[in-house]
């Protein structure tokens, strides 16, 4: 009790660290999902076309003229191309259709006319570009076979107008488990960090020479003594987990009480054990407390860069991405990534990530036993 | 008398060299035994061996009666070490740290708090226990270190030179705590640089030299080793060196010596030497401003054995 309590007086002193790095966990991990929220958002809209018509408005110049008009926003312009060109660059019209003389009976005549267009080359005047094809495309087929203006006309329009019926069945919400996964991507930096430092600072403390000669000295078994050591700061480990935990159910809300939920969980929970073990290593092999903060810079904020904690995976360079290869963090983040995008989750879903831990839980295993023998180099004075 | 402690034939080597050779001595129970010796002397090293936080090449240790092995708890729980460094935490106030440490003896949280009262009072910390290390002298420090080191009433005390760099008043301090250990029954093992703590506090004393024993016995039997009977000291302002032969021709004198216009003329016997020595330099018109006669310290006696003074 006596090594808890002053564990707990030691913990006590460096509260501010835990602070600071669950404040960054919020504002930084919750300005993140706010980011993620807006690049999800869709606004139906229709592209904005000018009609040329040099042909006589009837048959199937007509219809087209008909058929735009219904699936756009027909702008009307002076024809005059300088005119046009100035609307096409302030993006007044995103696609002009200019339709020949004598369209019409050219097509009935199977000389398949050209149309002239001019666009912007954006998504909207893709969208018209997109319009106008089908058109001609069915226009086309038919006109092979059908040599009745009015029954060519009818059966265009038919087609035309059969609507497919689309039922999405993925219920998942790419949205909620985007903030959850970038939420859990920042954590890695604060669990990681924020582990180090303190884990460090208290080792530091318990660890000093001096005073481990006075702990050697005495009447309390020093292997029994470590033993309460690592249980106090395992203890704190899990209490910082559960704080994160409780954070996130707060910031990302009741995709973490679903199955996906769970496995953001028990993901953090591993890569939670895996910092603690890295902790517990550096702390043994670290006395001198001014270089703790270094550290910190060095290990939590350089892996959660290359890992992708604070940039998506995708934008880091092929280079970068081998190198995180030998990083815990590369794992943990690579489940939360596949997580975000997991429709189903089942045995062979969940491979990927179950190895992902398993190669978490490994790292940790290297660190304990790298932990042991620094340790017991460490253990004899003089 | 009971022994505590019984070293036979002590040896620890570093690769070549050997930084005890061959001790035997014991530490008889309710005495302070206090351990000199020059830097490198074998001093720490011999305290680490008794404690095992060292491993030692030959020879046997017991402490109360049984051998001294790195798992011994039950001989561990009866001593008490103040390490020369400060070992405390810097997180902790002074009654916390004293709390730990005695906890690492005492489960009982009654009689630790009593203990650590006790400790406390002991060094004259009563009004700094909330104090963190930080915000202590380097004097207050040294006693709070001591508290660390003796919360737990041990019966067995190695305190390796406690009083080094502490204000007059913590020195005084930390002398009457020992002295109060010891009239509770302690036993205990005392480093120290400064000759007059030794004079003050320790029943019997051992000077170590390059890891050997060359001296034991009290101070009085100790001082008998000194070849000399007295030591007067003159301060004069620039005396003619050719004085100094002549006084060293002078009856008795041993060894004469000049420096800081300081006159030092040691006697191997005589009486009246004092006497002698003012007549003479009255006689010869020699002014002086202090003259002091000295029984031989046991600083002289350190430097007829070992050839080098004590802080050396």
């Amino acid at each position: 009790m006596t090594v808890f309590k002053t564990f707990l007086k030691i913990l006590n002193k460096n509260k501010f660290i835990i602070i600071l790095y669950t404040l960054f966990l919020i504002f930084f991990g919750g300005f993140n999902m706010q980011t993620s929220e807006h690049n999800t958002n869709f606004v139906a809209s229709k592209p904005d076309i000018m009609i040329v018509n040099y042909d006589e408005e009837k048959g199937i110049t007509k219809d087209l003229i008909k058929y735009i008009e219904e699936n756009s926003n027909v702008v009307d312009l002076k024809n005059n191309e300088d005119a046009i060109n100035d609307a096409l660059f302030y993006r007044d019209v995103n696609y002009v259709v200019y339709i020949p003389k004598n369209y019409n009976k050219d097509f009935m005549d199977g000389k398949n006319p050209e149309i002239e267009i001019k666009s912007t080359g954006d998504y909207q005047s893709s969208f018209a570009e997109m319009l106008l094809s089908r058109y001609i495309k069915v226009a086309n087929i038919y006109q092979k076979s059908i040599n009745s203006e009015e029954e060519l006309i009818s059966k265009i329009n038919e087609t035309l107008s059969k609507k497919s019926e689309v039922e999405i069945t993925s219920k998942l919400d790419t949205n909620i488990l985007s903030k959850a996964t970038f939420y859990y991507n920042f954590a890695n930096y604060s669990i990681m960090a924020c582990l180090i430092y303190v884990i460090c600072l208290i080792l530091a403390s318990f660890k000093d020479i001096k005073i481990q000669k006075r702990t050697i000295i005495s009447s309390t078994n020093y292997k029994t003594l470590n033993r309460k050591i690592l249980l106090s700061n395992s203890l704190f480990s899990i209490i910082l987990w559960m704080i994160y935990v409780v954070l996130s159910f707060i910031l990302v809300g009741d995709i973490m009480f679903s199955i996906h939920g769970i496995f953001y969980l028990i993901n953090s929970f591993v890569f939670t054990i895996c910092a603690t073990t890295i902790a517990l290593f550096i702390g043994n092999i670290v006395s001198n407390k001014n270089t703790i903060s270094g550290i910190v810079n060095v290990i939590a904020l350089g892996s959660s860069f290359l890992c992708g904690a604070f940039v998506p995976m995708e934008w880091l360079p092929d280079g970068v991405i081998k190198i995180a290869h030998i990083l815990p963090s590369y794992y943990y983040i690579s489940n939360n990534e596949v997580l975000k995008t997991l429709e189903l989750i089942n045995l062979n879903t969940i491979k990927p990530i179950l190895l992902n831990i398993i190669i978490v839980l490994s790292f940790s295993i290297m660190f304990i036993i790298l932990t042991n023998i620094v340790s017991k180099r460490k253990q004899k004075i003089g | 008398m009971k022994n505590v402690i019984e070293v036979k034939n002590l040896i620890k080597e570093y690769k070549e060299i050997k930084a005890v050779d061959n001790l035997s001595f014991e530490v008889h129970e309710g005495e302070i035994l206090g351990l000199l010796g020059p830097n490198g002397s074998g001093k720490t090293t011999t305290i680490n061996c008794l404690l095992s936080l060292l491993n030692y090449s030959s020879g046997s240790i017991k402490i109360f009666g049984k051998e001294m092995k790195p798992d011994s708890y039950d001989i561990k729980s009866k001593i008490g070490v103040v390490f020369q460094e400060v070992a405390v935490f810097d997180e902790l106030t002074v009654y916390e740290n004293v709390d730990y440490f005695c906890g690492l003896y005492i489960d009982n949280k009654e009689t630790r708090k009593k203990y650590i009262e006790d400790a406390i009072n002991l060094v004259g910390l009563e009004s700094f226990k909330n104090f963190y290390p930080k915000k202590l002298s380097g004097g207050l420090l040294r006693r709070l270190n001591i508290a660390c080191g003796i919360a737990h009433k041990p019966k067995l005390i190695f305190l390796d030179e406690p009083t080094v760099a502490v204000d007059p008043q913590s020195r005084n301090n930390i002398l009457d705590g020992i002295k109060k250990l010891r009239d509770n029954g302690a036993t205990i093992v005392y480093t120290t640089h400064y000759m007059e703590e030794v004079e003050i506090l320790c029943d019997r004393v051992i000077i170590l030299d390059k890891g050997k024993i060359l001296a034991t016995g009290t101070t009085d039997e100790l001082k008998e080793l000194a070849k000399i009977e007295e030591k007067i000291s003159i301060e004069i302002n620039d005396l003619d060196i050719n004085y100094i032969d002549k006084i060293k021709e002078l009856k008795n004198v041993d060894y004469v010596k000049y420096s800081s216009n300081i006159l030092v003329v040691t006697y191997k016997k005589g009486k009246n030497n004092l006497v002698e020595i003012m007549e003479y330099l009255k006689k010869n018109n020699i002014k002086y401003n202090k003259i002091y006669s000295e029984r031989p310290t046991l600083n002289d006696v350190f430097l007829e054995l070992t050839g080098k003074e004590l802080r050396d």
